[in-house]
């Protein structure tokens, strides 16, 4: 819900602020990715810092296999990340002047983007919940590995919200197929690096 | 079926406890007692595997951890938004074992509620979910932590069931501060912190 409030926020506050005028795709598209990484930020750690803070992640550890607890939580991360991107790229385009010229590769590079960071999320929040400084934490534990999943996310999406040309467009392939190489790595990783989190 | 060896356990630069050792086998029930921040809680959680010791070795119950040990810890938790009847099943789903509802609810005196919410319980009637969803597998090692406290006489008439039906089966460990629930284990281990 917070999570959710704040895109929506984000997005009309910019919309006001850029009324009649045009947003250029750099702008565009680096505005997109900073609400999606706070949005994903807010709501994300928020799935191991709750269950820490409540004193139900006792009981999930008891019962479940760490790998359950991981799929679990990045799944529902990631169907939360898809729900998010396509509503805020929604009312972007909607309530400004922006438009999309290659909606296949805007949609790859979205999609590979959310992913990465649903899974990225994932891991960070897990270490940071049962630390004592979570909130601190979770920033500096994310700054390396979610800064350049960002960079790669403006660049995939940037040459798609311009004109493209066949220079332009080979970058935000290379940009997208560089954000699912990064999700896939994540995914295959991550369960196996959140077995050792998971355990006090 | 447990068995420590030089058990130690710090936080930082303090050891709240070290040299901890005993082996039990099935029948036993072991009592841990100390004043408030000697280990009691931790040592539980070692025993359980939730948490590490600083030093020593443990032998747990061999198999599934799931399944052989159960744990009613104080600072744990139900889900406020299940009802106790969804805790059982989603455990059962978890563990992957048999919800055994109807026995459960029957015995913990929770046939009433199974429809209530979590955080509609009192606490009493919290502290009896949290015992049923540590025996529902049937555990090997099963562990509770101050399991009289908040609960009425009914409640804690089902607890002494609930210990002298796991001393049939396997190893029971109680750690209390209650002076009346000592004469549930047969061996008493006193931490001074």
């Amino acid at each position: 819900m917070a999570s959710g409030l704040f895109s929506i926020v984000a997005v009309v506050g910019v919309a006001f602020a850029s009324y009649q005028e045009r947003l250029s795709p750099s702008v565009a598209s680096g505005l997109l990715w900073v609400i999606l990484l706070f949005s994903s930020i807010v709501a994300l750690s928020r799935s191991f810092v709750a269950e820490e803070e409540a004193g139900t992640a006792i009981l999930l550890r008891l019962v479940a296999r760490s790998h359950a607890v991981f799929w679990g939580k990045a799944l529902f991360n990631l169907i939360q990340m898809f729900i998010t991107a396509a509503v805020l790229s929604i009312l972007l385009f909607g309530l400004t002047t922006q438009t999309v010229s290659h909606y296949p590769l805007y949609t790859l590079g979205l999609l590979g983007g959310c992913a990465s960071l649903a899974g990225a999320v994932t891991l960070c929040g897990a270490l940071a919940a049962q630390a004592s400084n979570r909130s601190a934490l979770v920033g500096a534990i994310g700054i390396p590995l979610l800064l350049p999943l960002i960079a790669m996310g403006i660049g995939a999406t940037r040459y798609c919200l311009g004109g493209v040309g066949v220079g332009i467009a080979s970058r935000a392939v290379s940009s997208a197929i560089g954000l699912s190489v990064y999700a896939f790595a994540i995914f295959a990783v991550g369960p196996w690096l959140f077995d050792v989190v998971w355990k006090e | 079926m447990l068995s420590v060896e030089a058990l130690g356990k710090r936080f930082g630069s303090r050891w709240v406890f070290r040299g901890i050792e005993f082996d039990l086998g099935k029948g036993d029930a072991l009592i841990i007692c100390g004043r408030n921040g000697s280990g009691k809680s931790t040592l539980l959680k070692i025993l359980s595997g939730l948490a590490a010791p600083s030093e020593g070795t443990i032998k747990l119950p061999e198999g599934d951890r799931r399944t052989t040990i159960g744990l009613a810890a104080l600072d744990m938790s139900a889900y406020a938004h299940l009802t106790v009847a969804e805790h059982l099943n989603f455990t059962a789903t978890m563990r992957g074992c048999a919800p055994a509802l109807e026995p459960l609810l029957e015995r913990l005196g929770l046939a009433d509620r199974r429809n209530q919410l979590a955080f509609e319980l009192s606490t009493g009637m919290r502290s009896r979910l949290k015992l049923a969803l540590a025996i529902q597998a049937e555990p090997d090692l099963l562990l509770l932590d101050e399991p009289g406290a908040a609960m009425d006489a009914a409640g804690r008439a089902i607890v002494e069931e609930v210990c002298a039906e796991q001393r049939r089966r396997g190893v029971l460990v109680v750690a209390t501060n209650d002076p009346s629930e000592r004469k549930l284990g047969n061996l008493e281990l006193e931490l001074v912190g």
